[in-house]
């Protein structure tokens, strides 16, 4: 057996194989373009079986069978413009030719026994072969269009057809140069053997071929799903999860969020194709979902009659669908459309499920961040409450000592001394501190009272200048210099206690956290409707980072040193309770070192 | 010293009414100025300018050798009495029984 003869064996043993294996794959999944392959390697396939046939045991050509294997042999070009019609269009005009093609060699070949004259062989060579050109170019542009194994495939295939074509070209070509006859046969042989393993990788690629080709496509999606667990919320990771679906598979693609508690998934479907909620139902993405199956529907309009409009519409042709599962937990589905029939479904599908399974790892991450964080708040909110609590007890403490010392002062001397005239600093002391108490239980159930929104009361026409002018002339602030500025009385309707509770509470405030001989001022206004209050002092100030809680329940700055300033940390979070009720805002501007500004804006009409 | 002025009034009033000698102060720093060889400190520990902590160390600091007795309304009263090597300590609220003993326990006698 010479060299060129083993390259022909070769070549003829790789068809057969192609054409079992696509014949297998046929059987496995019967859809248009499987028997359309099976067709054309079948064609292929029988010319060389019978050839070997006829070789192997020198039997005669019967007639009959030649003439069909012909013909066969004669429509492989055809079929393979079928072919490339299943994944791509092919204009009506070019579909006629190849019939007009087909045609005219079956009859050249068939009426001159096989051996027609030169010039007509040479006009069917030129016709084999600028069809196989041309769906060269047809599955190049394929390719181009898709990704992955099928973008890869589509390449082989491309470069078989091209090669197939060259070989037919050649071959054709040869008994014209008859000088260089034995080279060209030489030259058949090895493009024949190349379109033979171009197309074996194209339409039965191996299992490690598909995968490294799945590889940097998954590689890069994967390289984006890296940082989306940080996104801030759930829909931003669905929504970059659904682009880079999409990117990588060439396709359109959604993803529904089960939601357990109402039995649904949840979308937020960028093309308009599902509805933002379904339950059990027969939508295709359901059946999915519930089967917890991947699902390749090549017509989905068929699939799912009801939409089959909306499908047509929005040009849908097929569909592809994964679960998106983690271990037992249903996390929801993906869904991929495409606008043609994928080539290869199989290798598409396992892409679908590839990434629906790197979309459960990334929301599955996801959702135990979110669980930590929910254990964190919980947490930090226990701690808060047992902080608020040991406070509380610390403030209710500081009168009780004096309370609890002072009566058994007073006991001890009434029953050693009985005579003794009453001690008046004393008992004045017990009740002053009394009141005190008094006054932090009123706080505590403020702040509870807050809490179920009924701290604000009737109200009336206050004067907020009056009021402020009353707090500031205080006898515990003699000390102090307190400066009111307003040009004339500012009156709206409010709760009169609560408001002067707010009042009180800022300048309170300015005063414990500024040095004595600073100022500490007050200005009233009122613009448009409002009431404007400011208390400024120059005080220690509060860190940029407490100023976005410093209204919130418990909560005091970093620069307060709890065992310099005792308070529960509840004077801000009610004067917030009451200002907002009355249809008010209270913020603050502030500055460490330099001091703070409170502000306060109330309607007039005090309506919240 | 306790920077709760009815507080300061009160043990003053205790402590003379058995027939000790009272020196108070506000805050630290205050006591700091004032404190030189008593029998014993009642040192409060949450003060404004200077707390129990900064106060125990500069008087440490400075070789005066009075015992220490904090109070304190804190839940750690005792911690806190050993962080700063404190002699004893009194949670508020106290009865007046526990502050005379305190006191005479751990006051140093006069010799």
């Amino acid at each position: 057996m010479t060299a060129l003869e083993l390259v022909s064996h070769l070549t003829e043993l790789i068809y057969v194989l192609i054409f079992l294996l696509v014949v297998w794959g046929a059987l496995r999944r019967r859809t248009r373009t499987s028997v359309d392959i099976a067709l054309f390697f079948g064609a292929i396939a029988i010319f060389i079986v019978e050839s070997q046939i006829v070789t192997l045991f020198g039997l005669q050509q019967v007639e009959l069978v030649n003439d069909v294997v012909t013909i066969l042999v004669i429509a492989m070009p055809y079929l393979l413009l079928r072919l490339v019609d299943d994944f791509s269009t092919v204009p009506s005009i070019a579909s006629r030719l190849g019939e007009v093609g087909l045609v005219f060699s079956a009859i050249a070949f068939l009426a001159s026994e096989g051996t027609p004259p030169a010039p007509i062989a040479q006009v069917v060579v030129l016709y084999f072969a600028a069809l196989a050109t041309y769906c060269a170019v047809k599955f190049i542009r394929a390719a181009r269009r898709s990704s992955g194994v099928t973008r890869r495939r589509l390449e082989a295939i491309a470069g078989g057809t091209l090669l197939l074509g060259l070989t037919i070209l050649v071959a054709g070509l040869a008994p014209l140069i008859p000088p260089a006859a034995g080279a060209l046969e030489g030259a058949v042989q090895l493009l024949a053997l190349g379109s033979a393993i171009a197309y074996i990788v194209g339409f039965a690629p191996p299992g490690i071929l598909r995968r490294a080709w799945q590889e940097p496509e998954l590689r890069a999606f994967l390289r984006r799903a890296a940082s989306l667990p940080r996104l801030p919320d759930t829909p931003s990771i669905v929504r970059a999860l659904q682009d880079g679906a999409g990117s990588t598979l060439g396709a359109r693609a959604t993803i529904g969020l089960y939601d357990r508690e109402t039995n649904k998934l949840r979308f937020q479907d960028p093309h308009g194709v599902l509805p933002n909620e379904i339950g059990p139902s027969d939508y295709l993405i359901w059946r999915a979902f519930e089967r917890q199956q991947a699902e390749y529907y090549p017509d989905a309009a068929r699939a799912n009659p009801t939409l089959a409009s909306l499908y047509r519409a929005l040009g849908v042709r097929s569909l592809l669908i994964a679960p998106i599962s983690a271990a037992d937990e249903r996390l929801g589905a993906l869904e991929a459309y495409t606008d043609h029939q994928p080539v290869f479904s199989e290798d598409d599908l396992d892409l679908v499920r590839l990434l629906a399974d790197q979309a459960a790892v990334i929301l599955e991450s996801r959702n135990l961040m979110d669980d930590a964080a929910r254990v964190q708040a919980h947490e930090e909110a226990a701690r808060l409450k047992e902080d608020f609590i040991s406070a509380a007890a610390h403030d209710l403490k500081t009168p009780l000592t004096t309370l609890v010392a002072q009566a058994q002062f007073l006991e001890r001397r009434a029953v050693n001394e009985p005579s003794a005239p009453a001690d008046l600093t004393g008992i004045r002391r017990i009740v002053f501190e009394a009141r005190r108490l008094s006054a932090l239980v009123v706080e505590l159930l403020d702040a509870s009272r807050l809490e179920q929104g009924k701290l604000v009361g009737e109200r009336e026409p206050v004067d907020l200048v009056e009021l402020a002018r009353d707090v500031a002339r205080r006898e515990s602030y003699r000390d102090r210099r307190i400066t009111l500025s307003a040009d004339r009385p500012v009156v709206g309707m409010y709760d009169r206690r609560r408001i002067a509770q707010v009042v009180e509470n800022l300048v309170e405030n300015a005063v414990k956290y500024s040095p004595e001989e600073s100022e500490i001022r007050v200005a009233i206004t009122d613009q448009s409707g409002q009431a404007l209050l400011d208390v400024t002092d120059q005080g220690i100030g509060i860190p940029a980072a407490d100023l976005p809680q410093i209204f919130e329940r418990f909560h005091r700055a970093a620069n307060v040193d709890d065992r310099r300033f005792a308070g529960m940390g509840l004077g801000l979070f009610i004067c917030k309770g009451i200002v907002e009720q009355h249809g008010g805002r209270i913020w603050v501007e502030s500055r460490v070192g330099t001091g703070s500004t409170f502000h306060v804006v109330l309607p007039l009409g005090g309506a919240a | 010293m306790d920077d709760d002025p009815s507080i300061v009034a009160v043990i003053t009033d205790i402590l003379r009414a058995e027939g000790h000698e009272v020196v108070s102060a506000e805050n630290g720093q205050e006591a700091l100025a004032k404190v030189n060889g008593e029998a014993l400190v009642l040192l409060d520990m949450r003060m404004p300018v200077l707390d129990g902590w900064g106060f125990a160390k500069s008087f440490r600091a400075s070789g005066r050798r009075s015992p220490i007795v904090v109070m304190t309304a804190a839940e750690n009263a005792r911690r806190w009495a050993e962080e700063i090597g404190a002699d004893g300590y009194l949670a508020k609220p106290f009865e007046i029984d526990a502050l005379i003993a305190a006191v005479e326990r751990h006051a140093t006698r006069p010799h």
